[in-house]
């Protein structure tokens, strides 16, 4: 079964880590993820710059090691990004922005890239809110 | 074709479980997670709604939210680890998250 | 055959960007030439209501997007009739030109029909 995979609220949201659990729960049942697609507050998860304390699960880096280690394709829309403040090395450039915190292994893309996941996979799944 | 809906706001705040259920089928069932989950709260307004329902309505509800809560399953209720919620996601057509 | 999607919109338009992102994923879908939905609801409805005023907050007027669903393609757009009722909006002066008012049974028959469904 392909699964899309679309996240709508920031890293500190419990629907944050719900995504993840059920993202993990899919690969380990032997099912496909065909996109990670981040989209409204869901664009903070790519941060690079959020501080997690110590005692605390930190859900943007265990999000990019689980990309990284199955090697998804994890885009965040870039107008969502732009517009709160996620940027990688291009967008920072142009926007004379002084930080970048968008980097490997996220992708900005546009909202394209959802509609193309939801019509590769067999269902779209959808985490968002609280 | 059925459809699984997802809840996870709190339903004494909210007013996605009213309408949810409001346009739930017979083929169509809820998986309650995060705050949703407080719609099992005993003697509550909200769990007498759903009681009344308990004939036809399909009800799944995430169990770590359930703990977290210390919260108790409904007889009529199934409680679901994460496997499961992916083989909800596949028996049902769809899934519909009311984000 | 594309697979379909409904997005079902519940935010009211003047409570940050979510009203305007539901609908860009329309006006992308529809941009795709794929077949996209739309449906309002609970205070989704409110972005019908007329007479809107976007320059009284300094915004952008939403209304140009949604009246511009028909040149993107997207002619099936649907409010849930009871969420506009409950609100005091009537199915007969909604800001938006055919806008399909839906009961209950008539959302629920509307959901099956769709392959995919977001709601925002």
């Amino acid at each position: 079964m392909k699964f899309a995979i679309a996240l709508y609220s920031a890293a500190h949201s419990p629907s944050s880590r719900r995504a993840l659990r059920f993202a993990e729960a899919a690969l380990a049942s032997g099912h496909e993820i065909v996109r990670l697609f981040f989209y409204q507050d869901g664009v903070h998860n790519a941060s690079s710059n959020v501080v997690t304390p110590q005692d605390e699960q930190d859900l943007t880096q265990q999000w990019a090691a689980f990309v990284s280690h199955h090697q998804l394709d994890g885009v965040v829309c870039i107008a969502a990004a732009l517009r709160r403040g996620v940027l990688n090395e291009d967008e920072a450039a142009r926007y004379q922005r002084p930080a970048v915190n968008l980097k490997a292994p996220w992708e900005l893309s546009g909202l394209g890239q959802l509609h193309d996941a939801i019509q590769s996979a067999d269902r779209l799944i959808c985490f968002g809110g609280p | 074709m059925s459809t699984l809906h997802v809840l996870s706001h709190s339903p004494f705040s909210d007013t996605r479980l009213g309408s949810c259920l409001r346009i739930l089928g017979t083929d169509d069932a809820l998986l309650l997670c995060g705050d949703a989950v407080y719609a099992l709260q005993p003697h509550s307004s909200i769990l007498k709604t759903l009681e009344a329902k308990s004939d036809t309505l399909k009800l799944f509800v995430l169990e770590e939210d359930l703990l977290a809560r210390n919260l108790e399953c409904l007889p009529w209720a199934t409680c679901v680890d994460y496997p499961r919620f992916v083989e909800l996601s596949i028996h049902y057509d769809k899934v519909n998250s009311w984000l | 055959m594309p697979k379909s999607l409904l997005i079902i919109s519940r935010q009211a338009p003047w409570s940050g960007p979510n009203a305007k992102e539901a609908l860009d994923i329309v006006l992308a879908g529809g941009a795709y030439d794929l077949p996209i939905g739309l449906m309002f609801m609970d205070d989704g409805v409110f972005q019908l209501a007329p007479k809107q005023n976007a320059t009284a907050l300094q915004q952008k007027n939403l209304m140009a997007n949604l009246q511009a669903l028909s040149l993107f393609g997207v002619d099936d757009v649907y409010a849930c009739h009871h969420s506009l009722a409950e609100r005091g909006i009537s199915p007969t002066s909604l800001a938006v030109d055919d806008v399909q008012a839906l009961s209950a049974d008539e959302v629920r028959i509307l959901i099956d029909r769709f392959d995919q469904v977001i709601t925002l």
